[in-house]
């Protein structure tokens, strides 16, 4: 049974990661209402930045700065999804299926742009050996990149808790959240705010890209996959919850790897859709209940 | 009432128009675009070109279309066949069945070549295959390698040899040389590697080997790590790294790495010939077997190939095991226009009769099957770089070794 | 000329799943994204059938059929509770899961290995061979369902159909049974998109599990909602678009690797722009 520590090693990290996403994905769809499919391909914009600072543009910056600028740009280029296309959509009063076949072709292209300006080529951000150096914790085999990633989530669940148990803006979103209608009349400036949370939310969605990058590589359809499962890791926690969301991740990142032990790899996709279909037909509110 | 009387009428028509135009304009598939003469008059051929020239095949498929076209530069400014000129048409089938065909469609029966260099990946030439039978139109490909292609078609010929030798080469070295008894796989679910899988499974059981557990995964799989930690609980011999795209392949070994796993490793011939990956992984791949079907560093043509391509492309010829099978397949094709004649069914039949063709991949043999005879060989990959495998023993003496009787 | 017999083809097969997805969509309001599936399931079912067992091409489309509706009734009962998004995302699933099936399922599907050699039909004892002929079984094929969703559609079935897409509460309580309804009109859709499967794997000859992939049900959608919910001739219309859409991008003559780049962006520019300003399509009478 030693293969167990490894695997618990390895839902952790998966875990993290699709808490990364869930979590700016429920940042949205809590105050949006629509399943944003663009959101996943925005981690893929962040590691390409990253990529496009480091070894394209070869300019002699720290690393710290150019992941902080590649976090702010994803978050830039999110907000502007949202200022040019979902807000005027709001204004119509457009229905959220709307919204998602919007997103839906705005992922298309902004996937195939990244195509064209970096070919759609396997890269990896990793520059030398640093931060894959690796550890052997408790029986597994752990890595730095991963460690950085596991404790990355925690304290991004961690600052958005905080934000929303105690500052103006992060009630704000909660009033958003929970009418926006009302909150409006009570003077919030809603589409401000739902701005804002595009802003934040798609920056989370570029810091899980760049570390994707670092840990298992880069290529312009590396959205799409992992924001199905954050969906799925959003539903099954409980959707527009916060800690539902980071809970579901894990529980999905869980059940994908134990199941590789006993069911065999190629069925991982097919087991995540059947473990959402389970937990909507009962218990749809999610584990959390919003 | 109305809308059905209108449907009516509207299928009618369309039918009705589709058929005169088809009655007036279309022609049988494969009416020659000239008489088919036994000598080549001066007017242009036509040779179709069908490899994977966009996704993740394109980076086969860009230097396997920069040969050819550097080929039938050198034909043409040679005088080409008989004073014909040579006319490539490229089609793009982006290494699949489906697109396969259609850009086989669209060689045979608007271009109305006679014969097409492809396809690449193994299944466009699957694909292709009950096309350019219809079409009597003759299919050379200088890299599709799945056993399953073997004698399947009159029309179909390979420069380039089965993966039925590569599994039974990589198995003899397994089990003989290297004394391995149980060999785990991770396996891309394309047809290749399964192809490789077959192969190597087969004769390596064959032998007395375990049955080879393998993990398989579709091509879209980032995270490789439960699968390669339950591979590793297994305590195996050896783990086979079976992959199509190079993405895999590099994830996979890094994330070998990163479980700090160090297992004897096997590689297929993809893999081998990719030098980006060999380079970046090479601590990891360091002693690796694998077998390519190798490249001749002492052939003249195939150096004059190498040079030419970088002054024409500007950079290295990348994957030289097959960029070696494709410039020959432009000139064996060459070769049967001048003894048959543009004529599809010759050129099909002429192919099968290639004997001791000397090319820059080495002396070209093809059988009645169509397969290139003899083929890969073993090779280790060292410092960064694939070489010959340089036994103690010659491996020649592992082919019929009877299995020896252990439990398994 | 015998390449636009090709086109015509390729565009009549996606005007059947344009067609049959529209019912689910356009109708009833469910947006259903899982259409390849069922295509898939029609393909395989002809390929295995012809081939391995010899049975007829319109023998093994019947069958095809019924799997494919059978599959459907399965889907809806489970996924019936759910809404909008929620259903597309059941849908989603599915699509995954059934491509899981028909990539792993090896000793049926051979896997990534495709089938290939399929047949073509033989109608009155003649082997479809020349494409032209083919060309006219699709049209046929393709006026039958037509005429078949025109009729669903005018019916008091299909007048349910649209009031259960603009308020499926009322309905409730009017007494329709609104899931049987849905259950069947998804039924009735995927018959249909398993026809246009049967037609692919006889046509092409090859079938392996890469087309039939949740990137090819989108494209489905996006086919109906730029031609028209709730409209068949806009299906049509859409289809034909699509179709031959990439066929002027290889006039323009970018290097083939930018032109496929080139036409994903077109793809979802003009999937935004729909959405934003012309959500009922060219041709439809229903927006999202």
């Amino acid at each position: 049974m030693d293969i167990v520590p490894q695997l618990v090693v390895n839902s952790v990290i998966a875990g993290s990661l699709y808490a990364l996403i869930t979590l700016g994905f429920n940042l949205i769809y809590g105050t949006t209402k629509f399943f944003n499919l663009a959101h996943g391909v925005f981690a893929a914009c962040g590691a390409y930045t990253v990529f496009w600072l480091v070894k394209i543009a070869n300019l002699p910056l720290n690393l710290f700065v150019a992941c902080a600028i590649g976090v702010i740009c994803a978050g830039f280029l999110g907000w502007m999804l949202d200022v040019l296309v979902f807000l005027p959509l709001r204004k119509r009063k457009a229905s959220s299926m709307v919204l998602m076949v919007a997103s839906l072709g705005a992922v298309t292209a902004i996937q195939a742009v990244l195509a064209i300006l970096f070919t759609s080529q396997f890269q990896t951000l990793e520059t030398g050996g640093a931060g894959s150096y690796a550890y052997d914790v408790l029986g597994a085999i752990i890595t730095e990149t991963q460690i950085i990633i596991i404790v990355s989530s925690v304290c991004v669940v961690a600052m958005l808790g905080y934000i929303a148990r105690y500052t103006t803006f992060g009630k704000a979103v909660e009033a958003v959240r929970d009418d926006e209608e009302i909150a409006r009349m009570v003077g919030i400036n809603t589409n401000r705010i739902i701005s804002k949370v595009f802003f934040i939310g798609s920056a989370i969605a570029g810091l899980a890209g760049i570390l994707i990058g670092f840990d298992t590589g880069i290529e312009p359809i590396m959205g799409m996959n992992i924001l199905l499962k954050g969906t799925i890791a959003a539903i099954i926690g409980g959707v527009g919850s916060l800690y539902g969301g980071f809970l579901g991740a894990f529980v999905l990142g869980f059940v994908e790897n134990f199941g590789i032990w006993k069911i065999s790899g190629e069925w991982k996709d097919a087991i995540a859709f059947i473990v959402l279909i389970i937990f909507l037909l009962v218990r749809p509110q999610g584990i959390i209940k919003r | 009432m109305n809308t059905t009387f209108k449907a009516i009428i509207w299928v009618v028509v369309l039918g009705v128009v589709a058929w005169a135009g088809y009655a007036l304009l279309g022609s049988q598939p494969a009416t020659p675009v000239e008489e088919a003469p036994v000598a080549v008059p001066a007017e242009p051929i036509k040779i179709g070109f069908m490899g994977p020239l966009s996704g993740d095949g394109a980076t086969y498929g860009e230097p396997f279309r920069n040969i050819v076209e550097l080929a039938i530069a050198e034909i043409n400014a040679a005088g080409g066949v008989n004073g014909a000129q040579l006319i490539p048409i490229y089609e793009d089938a982006k290494c699949n069945g489906k697109d396969a065909t259609a850009a086989a469609q669209k060689l045979t029966n608007i271009d109305g070549v006679k014969v097409i260099i492809g396809g690449f990946c193994s299944s466009e030439s699957i694909g292709a295959i009950p096309v350019i039978e219809a079409a009597q139109v003759a299919l050379l490909s200088p890299g599709s390698s799945t056993p399953d292609l073997t004698g399947k078609s009159r029309f179909f010929s390979r420069t380039y040899p089965s993966d039925a030798t590569q599994g039974k080469v990589l198995a003899d070295a397994a089990f003989t040389i290297k004394k391995w008894k149980n060999v785990v796989m991770i396996q891309e679910q394309i047809d290749y590697p399964l192809g490789i899988y077959n192969a190597f499974s087969s004769s390596f059981e064959q032998l007395g080997g375990k049955k080879v557990v393998k993990e398989e995964f579709p091509s879209t799989t980032t995270d490789f790590r439960s699968m390669l930690t339950k591979l590793k609980a297994m305590k195996p011999d050896a783990l086979f790294i079976n992959t199509q795209t190079s993405a895999a392949a590099g994830r996979i070994l890094k994330q070998v790495k990163d479980l700090k796993w160090k297992p004897a490793i096997i590689v297929n011939d993809g893999t081998a010939g990719d030098m980006q990956i060999i380079s970046e992984h090479k601590v990891t791949l360091e002693g690796a077997l694998s077998a390519e079907f190798g490249t001749d560093p002492n052939n003249t043509k195939l150096q004059n190939l190498l040079s030419l391509y970088k002054a024409k492309y500007g950079t290295d010829m990348p994957y030289p095991s097959y960029g070696q099978t494709e410039y020959d397949a432009v000139y064996v094709i060459r070769d049967a226009l001048l003894a048959v004649g543009n004529d599809g069914a010759k050129i099909a039949d002429w192919l099968k009769t290639v004997a001791n063709w000397e090319g820059a991949s080495g002396s070209i043999t093809i059988g009645a099957d169509g397969d290139r005879v003899g083929g890969h060989v073993l090779k280790v990959i060292k410092d960064g770089k694939a070489e010959l495998y340089v036994a103690p023993e010659a491996m020649k003496t592992a082919t019929t070794t009877t299995a020896t009787t252990t439990k398994q | 000329m015998a390449y636009l017999i090709h086109l015509a083809i390729i565009s009549s097969l996606y005007a059947i799943l344009g067609i049959s997805l529209n019912l689910v969509v356009g109708y009833a309001g469910l947006l259903s994204v899982t259409h390849a599936a069922f295509y898939g399931i029609g393909a395989y079912t002809t390929a295995l059938l012809t081939l391995y067992a010899g049975w007829g091409f319109f023998t093994s489309l019947v069958c095809g059929m019924a799997i494919a509706g059978c599959a459907a009734c399965g889907i809806a009962i489970i996924s019936g509770r759910f809404k909008g998004d929620y259903y597309a995302l059941v849908s989603f699933g599915f699509n995954i899961i059934v491509f899981s099936i028909l990539l792993n399922w090896q000793t049926l599907t051979r896997g990534p290995l495709g089938i290939p050699g399929i047949p073509r039909p033989v109608v009155l004892g003649m082997p479809l061979v020349q494409n032209g002929h083919f060309l006219l079984l699709a049209l046929a094929l393709l006026g039958v369902v037509y005429m078949a969703s025109e009729w669903i559609a005018r019916s008091p079935f299909g007048r349910a159909l649209k009031g259960i897409r603009e308020d499926e509460e009322v309905l409730r309580v009017f007494g329709y049974h609104v899931a049987t309804y849905k259950t069947i009109i998804c039924s009735i859709s995927a018959m249909c998109a398993a026809v246009a499967g049967s037609l692919f794997a006889s046509y092409i000859s090859y079938i392996d599990p890469s087309t039939f992939t949740l990137n090819e049900s989108i494209f489905i959608l996006s086919i109906i909602i730029l031609g028209g919910l709730a409209n068949m001739r806009g299906s049509i219309v859409g289809a034909l678009i699509f179709v031959l859409l990439p066929e002027l991008l290889r006039f323009v003559g970018f290097p083939p690797d930018i032109a496929a780049q080139t036409r994903q962006v077109v793809y979802g520019l003009i999937l935004i722009l729909l959405m934003m300003y012309r959500p009922q399509g060219i041709m439809g009478e229903y927006a999202l």
